[in-house]
C-alpha cells in the first residue's frame, strides 16, 4: 500500500483517533468473548483429525425471506479418507440431526457442546447412517470413532 | 515474534502463543462482526466461532503473516451465517456506536457531552458504508487495509478513497470542527 500515502498515516489523524477512543468507550470487546477466546486453545486436539465443513446450505442460501426449506439445513463435512453429510431439521426447541458416512462405515459417534460436555451419543448402521434427536440451540460438533487404525474425526463447530 | 512462530506454537499447545494471537486481533474480530450490525450477543457468538475455527485450522494456515486477513474473512462469513439464519435481535438499550446517543447514554458510559457526544451523533448521521468502514479502521492495533477488505468484502484499493471521503464528512458534520483540529 505504499502507493497510497494516506495509508501510512491512517493511525496519525486525530479525529480517527478520537473515533478509536471512544469506540473503546462504546463498544469493547466483551471481556467474557477475551476469556473465551483464549480458553479455546484447549479445544485442540493432536489425535484427532479435522472434517472440514465444505459445503453449508446455510451459507449458500440468498438472506432476505424466511421459507419452510430453512428450518432444514444440510452440511458436508470431509476429512482426508471420509466424508459425512448431515442433515438437521429444526422443529421449536428440538432438532433431528441425520448423519451418512461415505464410503460407508461402522462407527461410534458423539454429539459435544462447547461447554466440554457430551449431549449425546450413538452407534451408526452398518450403512454409516445415524440418527440424533437434540435441544436446539448452541454450539455442538460431531465426533466420529471408527474402528482402529483409523483416527477419530472431529468436524468443524456448527 | 513473527505470526508464523506464534502459530507454530499455539499449534503445539503453548498457551503464552495463542494468548499473544487473541490479543492481537481480537478487536479486527469484534469489529468485523459489528460492523455486520450484529447485536453484542451476536457479535460475541461470531467471534467465539472465529477463534474456533482458527483452533480447528491452526496447522492449516496457508500463509501466516496474512492470519489477519483469514480471521476477519472468517469473521465475516460467520456473520452472513447468522444474519441468514434470521434469528438475530438487536437490542434497543445497548451502546451501539451506529445509532446516535441520548443523553442517558451518555451519562451512563460517563462520557464527555461535548467533546464525545457530538463525535458520537456525528458518526451516527454517516452514511452505513462510512460507518462501516470507519468502525473497521477504529480497531485496536489498527487492521491494514487489507484486513479491512477482507473484513468487508471490500476492494483494498477503495478504502483509502473512501476513508478520506468519511472522515472529511465527519469534521464538516456540524460541531465537529473543533474537534480533532
Amino acid at each position: 500500500m505504499t502507493d497510497n500515502p494516506t495509508d501510512q498515516t491512517s493511525s496519525d489523524d486525530p479525529l480517527l483517533g478520537q473515533l478509536r477512543r471512544l469506540a473503546r468507550t462504546v463498544d469493547p470487546v466483551p471481556n467474557e468473548v477475551t476469556a473465551y477466546a483464549r480458553a479455546a486453545l484447549g479445544w485442540r486436539r493432536v489425535d484427532a483429525e479435522l472434517a472440514e465443513l465444505l459445503a453449508d446450505s446455510r451459507l449458500e442460501a440468498p438472506s432476505g425471506a424466511r421459507s419452510i426449506a430453512e428450518s432444514m439445513r444440510s452440511l458436508t463435512f470431509r476429512a482426508t479418507d471420509v466424508q459425512l453429510d448431515v442433515e438437521i431439521e429444526e422443529s421449536g426447541d428440538r432438532l433431528l440431526l441425520l448423519g451418512q458416512l461415505a464410503p460407508s462405515t461402522k462407527a461410534e459417534i458423539d454429539v459435544q457442546r462447547d461447554d466440554g460436555t457430551i449431549l449425546a451419543s450413538t452407534s451408526g448402521d452398518d450403512l454409516g447412517r445415524f440418527r440424533f434427536e437434540l435441544p436446539a440451540g448452541g454450539r455442538i460438533r460431531l465426533v466420529v470413532r471408527r474402528e482402529a487404525p483409523a483416527p477419530p474425526i472431529e468436524t468443524s463447530w456448527i | 515474534m513473527t505470526l508464523s512462530e506464534l502459530l507454530q506454537r499455539a499449534a503445539q499447545g503453548d498457551q503464552q502463543a495463542w494468548d499473544a494471537l487473541v490479543d492481537r486481533f481480537s478487536s479486527l474480530v469484534w469489529a468485523t462482526a459489528r460492523a455486520h450490525r450484529l447485536s453484542r450477543d451476536d457479535a460475541a457468538d461470531v467471534a467465539q466461532t472465529t477463534w474456533l475455527r482458527l483452533v480447528e485450522h491452526l496447522d492449516r494456515i496457508q500463509d501466516p503473516e496474512r492470519l489477519g486477513a483469514w480471521l476477519a474473512t472468517t469473521a465475516r462469513h460467520e456473520s452472513l451465517r447468522l444474519i441468514r439464519r434470521g434469528t438475530r435481535e438487536q437490542p434497543t438499550d445497548e451502546p451501539d456506536l451506529f445509532e446516535a446517543p441520548d443523553a442517558e447514554m451518555i451519562d451512563r458510559l460517563m462520557l464527555e457531552q461535548e467533546r464525545d457526544g457530538l463525535l458520537w451523533r456525528a458518526f451516527a448521521s454517516l452514511s452505513d458504508r462510512c460507518k462501516t468502514l470507519l468502525r473497521m479502521l477504529v480497531a485496536d492495533e489498527p487492521p491494514s487495509y487489507e484486513e479491512i477488505g477482507s473484513a468487508l468484502d471490500m476492494p483494498v484499493g477503495a478504502i483509502g478513497p473512501t476513508r478520506g471521503r468519511c472522515l472529511d464528512q465527519l469534521r464538516r458534520t456540524a460541531g465537529v470542527a473543533q474537534l480533532g483540529a
